[in-house]
């Protein structure tokens, strides 16, 4: 190599070297920074353990609007007829926040406050864990297995109409714990939904109300509700439901106890181009106790404590339509029995029909419109002065529901 | 029936219950088709039983992850549909 090839082969050595390290220095601080990075983030993967707790909040509001007629007619008399317009949408108005809060995948607890205009109440409040497959195990304040609309149906984003079908909430929810679980049983599929709890309880004059933490008896009630749905693509679904337990204790009523039984279905399945939604629900309720006191003038009366509650609607969604504000549009239609138990002093027979449309603005943001008319033939002991009044209410509503 | 026997029925009842249901489960298999069923089908086979079909964009990946769980307990959901729901709606 001459001296000239020796200087060139220096300067070049030497240019390169020049320009070369700071890009390899800025890349090199590139890739530590990357590696630093990939470093944290498989430090963060290391420090998630199964057990990792995640909170989450969602929840209801409901409000609107109702405009009431109430036409009271005593026998033998004329008619009286009162008018309201409430804002707030009477005691449909909801506002729930609800709280979930996930412990890894075995561990959840659930947790619903709820404001209804008038109280303010708790709806659930339980947790349950995921034991095995097709086995939740619960314990805390929960809604019973009792039918579908309790524990389904009855938020106001769900429903279809703004009224709750009237005699429908018992047995409600109750302090106990319980055990749960859907199946595969080839083609098909079944559920069960098994619970103990304090149970119902038992008032004087032979109405019962919801438990309360405090359990009125020694006895517990059982509650269940075993469902079948036949067909694999779940569209139609079967179910029982059965509830046994003491209500009271002390004298008359030792041996007081509540029995209620009750059948449920739901049918839904696109009849193109209409979504079809049909469900149901029948219970009846039968208590023992005898005999019971009077408000009026707590003297002692017997009757046959036997009460049933009934709904059944029908709602269609024409999804498969053009246009986009139809296929939003869903006609719906409930038809509710009520009867309390006859010469008692809350006996009545209630009727009512529900007519509503609804439009969904997305899949959790509905507006309802509703008209309901009712009947509600007064069946209470002679005593009471109201045997064979008759209640006629014709209720508009317009409600606004949202789940977030 | 002695008064006790007659107190603890609710109880035996509750426990063959238990004994029943957890004998049963076990014994249970699906079939083939409804093992085949992709997530996207479950979720517009269950979710529509009692409301709308959720949109995916509603909640994050692990939001659905409880809201599966929470969504196990009020309609009975078996694992294995919850897990193929929840992993279809995570896709998004």
């Amino acid at each position: 190599m001459s001296n000239n090839q020796l200087t060139v082969f220096v300067v070049i050595t030497v240019f390169f070297g020049l320009t070369i390290k700071p890009a390899l220095a800025q890349q090199s601080g590139v890739d530590s920074a990357l590696l630093q990075r990939i470093d944290a983030l498989e430090q963060q993967m290391a420090d998630q353990k199964p057990g990792e707790s995640h909170l989450m909040i969602v929840g209801v509001a409901t409000f609107g609007f109702n405009a009431n007629k109430t036409t009271v007619i005593p026998q033998g008399g004329p008619g009286q007829s009162a008018k309201t317009v409430t804002l707030g949408d009477a005691d449909r108005y909801e506002f729930s926040p609800m709280l979930l809060w996930r412990h890894g995948t075995k561990w959840l607890m659930e947790f619903e406050p709820s404001f209804d205009g008038n109280n303010l109440g708790v709806n659930w409040a339980n947790i349950s864990y995921f034991a095995a497959p097709g086995l939740i195990v619960r314990a805390g304040y929960f809604v019973l297995p009792f039918g579908i609309y309790n524990k389904r149906l009855a938020a106001g984003w769900i429903d279809k109409v703004a009224p709750d079908p009237v005699g429908i909430d018992l047995p409600g929810s109750d302090f106990g714990m319980g055990i749960s679980g859907g199946l595969p049983l080839g083609s098909m599929k079944w559920s069960y939904d098994i619970s103990l709890t304090n149970g119902l309880q038992l008032q004087p004059d032979g109405e019962l109300q919801g438990a309360g933490i405090v359990d009125n008896n020694l006895n517990k009630t059982v509650s269940g509700r075993l469902s079948l749905l036949p067909f694999s693509n779940s569209c139609l679904e079967i179910g029982v439901s059965a509830l046994y337990g003491g209500v009271a204790s002390g004298l008359p009523y030792n041996n007081a106890n509540a029995t209620m039984y009750g059948a449920d279905l739901n049918f839904v399945k696109t009849l193109s181009p209409i979504l079809v939604n049909i469900k149901g629900q029948f219970s009846r309720l039968l208590v023992n106790g005898q005999p019971y006191v009077k408000p009026t003038d707590s003297s002692a009366y017997t009757f046959d404590n036997r009460s049933s509650s009934s709904f059944i609607q029908c709602s269609f969604r024409p999804t498969a339509g053009q246009h986009a504000f139809v296929k939003n549009l869903e006609l719906a239609f409930r038809y509710v029995d009520f009867e309390t138990p006859a010469n008692s002093f809350w006996g009545q027979n209630y009727h009512e029909e529900d007519l509503g449309l609804d439009y969904w603005f997305s899949w959790r943001t509905v507006l309802k419109f509703t008209y309901a008319w009712s009947r509600s033939t007064n069946t209470s002991d002679n005593t009471s002065g109201l045997k064979g009044v008759v209640t006629n209410m014709n209720n508009i509503y317009l409600q606004f529901s949202l789940q977030l | 029936m002695k008064p006790i026997l007659k107190r603890k029925m609710p109880l035996v009842a509750f426990a063959v219950v238990v004994a029943l249901a957890t004998s049963i489960m076990v014994s249970c298999a699906e079939s083939q088709k409804v093992k085949a069923k992709t997530g996207a089908q479950l979720w517009a086979e269950n979710c529509q039983r009692c409301h709308n079909t959720p949109s995916p964009a509603s909640f994050s990946h692990d939001q659905w992850t409880t809201i599966g769980m929470h969504m196990q307990t009020r309609a009975q959901l078996t694992d294995e549909e919850r897990d193929k729901i929840v992993a279809f709606l995570r896709q998004f």
